[in-house]
């Protein structure tokens, strides 16, 4: 075994308790330095994971996989924690001697994110999963004197707690069908028993819930609305990849299709999570809501190329989850910045925007654009993949509502860009937004028209990291 | 599908079990008319003063955690001191590393004030 190939976890866990330590040593004044320190170290670290893409080793018997699947999550997960860390600079600030911790738990719930989706057994996915939520649980509840982020934190535990447990013990009855928590190694002992499907409908219920799928989805609009928005930026773009990240290693690995039809239940729920996540998000007045039930359709949309479970659906599982992270990131980075500005997310908010800042507003525009999956934006070819994947699999019906349900999201996406462009302005005086936020949003567009435009690059890593399964 | 009706078996009758146990004391116990006494929360014990429904320090609760790490970390250290001169270097590192992950916990908890009474 090469120890070296774990650099990029190794790392990661290094700079995260780096970071806490600064924050522990550093005098309050210093303490500016402890995010500059956060963002330069894990763009280090996306380096090194970039130049190990290839990699393949197996640790532990298969406990834990170093391979093209792992290593893409890996840049998709660090990519989204240095953009919201920069895109959240401004706002992090309103946490004063708190914020140095903020970047440390951001650290360590992408290293969470990383054990998820390289870990090859069921035990190691969880530890993963408990160490990013748990992270989650505390950077939910940041806002101490907020009542609405106390009550998110409190909600998110609660719920959070609930979906592991029954997570956990559909893994159990998997275990006790099969006698081994190895994912490769379930799929040898593999036999169809009720409690066999019994454990598998409740490892679909506990990852649905961490996705977010109809009908899990309850405890999405209330925390992502009383969470920081940052957070819920990361929330909404990598805990939801890392969600399928893990899904699909384990249903594409362990559960072999030919013996037991999980497609169908999967097709069913992305159906009924397209609809409904479209079609609430149709009623909502707040941005951060809106975005929210925009990302309950979304991993609609995703669980739908997983569904499909051949080449051109996982193929889009992968390349709308990167693409998500920077369309996704952008609008929330440009809610992050109205909020700062004028306190409130509330679409009258976005008023006259593109007046005080034709930037921030075309991002937003483009941004919403793409998650809506207009042509050449980066979310068409995504929703291209994953409905021609749908309909390689026999799954007519369900490119069907997706197609439908992507013209219907267009009207919520566009009252936004409305407000923007045509809303009476409130003040004329233009935006400050820190330089870092700027290059976020910079990165954001620039991602989002690329892979657009020239999705060649991405398409051949996502075809690489799904070499795994085929 | 034997195994799982000696499973339903076995869930009916650890079902059956406690309301005959109930059932039995039911029959035999003598039934004299319920008192004051008799409907307090604790028929033994000190009588509770006040309302049960408190606040407690969240002093109890920080202290609880930061043991509870030590605790644990307690549990993995016998076994791998019980066979120290088997395991070797590479397991002393592995747990220097283990502890140092700790001692950074403690750290910050000491720091942040977790080990203080106020």
């Amino acid at each position: 075994m090469n120890y070296a190939l774990l650099s990029t976890e190794v790392l990661t866990a290094v700079i995260g308790l780096t970071v806490l330590v600064a924050g522990l040593i550093l005098p309050q004044r210093g303490k500016k330095v402890v995010g500059i320190l956060a963002m330069l170290m894990t763009m280090l670290v996306l380096v090194v994971a970039s130049l190990h893409f290839t990699d393949y080793e197996v640790f532990f018997g298969g406990v834990y996989q170093v391979d093209a699947y792992g290593s893409f999550f890996k840049i998709l997960f660090l990519s989204a924690g240095l953009l919201v860390m920069l895109m959240g600079g401004k706002y992090v600030e309103r946490f004063e001697e708190r914020s140095s911790e903020f970047y440390a738990l951001t650290i360590l719930a992408t290293l969470g994110m990383i054990i998820m989706a390289c870990a090859g057994d069921l035990i190691t996915i969880y530890v993963g999963l408990e160490l990013m939520t748990i992270s989650f649980y505390i950077l939910t509840a940041y806002v101490l004197n907020d009542e609405a982020s106390a009550e998110a934190g409190l909600k998110y535990l609660i719920l959070g707690a609930i979906s592991s447990a029954v997570l956990l013990f559909g893994m159990s009855l998997v275990f006790a069908m099969t006698g081994t928590t190895i994912v490769r190694d379930i799929a040898a002992q593999f036999t169809v028993q009720p409690a066999m499907i019994a454990g598998i409908v409740l490892m679909i219920a506990g990852f649905a819930f961490k996705i977010s799928a109809v009908p899990f989805h309850m405890w999405v609009p209330d925390i992502y609305q009383g969470a920081p928005t940052p957070v819920t930026a990361y929330l909404a773009v990598a805990s939801k990849a890392a969600g399928f990240a893990a899904l699909a290693r384990v249903f594409m690995l362990a559960f072999p299709l030919d013996q037991f039809n999980w497609s169908l239940a999967l097709a069913i729920l992305a159906a009924i999570t397209i609809v409904v996540g479209n079609l609430i998000a149709l009623a909502q007045k707040d941005v951060k809501r809106l975005l929210a039930y925009s990302s309950i359709a979304q991993a609609g949309y995703i669980l739908a190329g997983l569904a499909a479970a051949n080449v051109y659906g996982l193929k889009g599982v992968l390349f709308y989850a990167m693409l998500y992270v920077f369309s996704n990131t952008g609008a929330f980075a440009v809610t992050t910045a109205v909020e700062v500005e004028t306190g409130s997310t509330d679409i009258t908010a976005f008023n006259g925007l593109a007046k005080r800042s034709p930037f921030i507003a075309a991002v937003m525009t483009i941004c919403m654009l793409s998650l809506a999956g207009i042509p050449p934006l980066a979310g068409f070819v995504g929703k291209f993949y994953l409905f021609s994947g749908a309909i390689e699999s026999g799954y007519l019906w369900l490119a069907f509502i997706g197609l439908i349900m992507s013209m219907v999201s267009v009207y919520y996406y566009l009252t936004v860009a409305k407000a923007m462009y045509i809303g009476p302005a409130e003040s004329e005086e233009g935006m400050a937004i820190g330089g870092a936020a700027r290059f976020a949003l910079w990165a954001c567009l620039a991602g989002t028209i690329l892979f657009g435009v020239f999705p060649a690059p991405l398409s051949q890593m996502t075809q690489c990291a799904i070499g795994l399964f085929f | 599908m034997s195994d799982y009706a000696t499973i339903g078996v076995f869930l009916l009758l650890t079902m059956a079990f406690p309301i005959a146990a109930m059932a039995a004391s039911w029959m035999f116990r003598p039934k004299p008319k319920s008192s004051e006494d008799k409907m307090l929360p604790y028929e033994c014990g000190v009588d509770t003063k006040g309302k049960t429904w408190i606040r407690f320090r969240v002093s109890y609760f920080l202290y609880a955690l930061v043991f509870l790490a030590f605790d644990v970390g307690v549990v993995f250290l016998f076994p791998w001191a019980a066979k120290f001169k088997f395991l070797g270097i590479y397991a002393f590192a592995a747990m220097l590393i283990f502890i140092s992950l700790l001692l950074i916990g403690l750290w910050y908890a000491w720091k942040e004030g977790a080990l203080e009474w106020y």
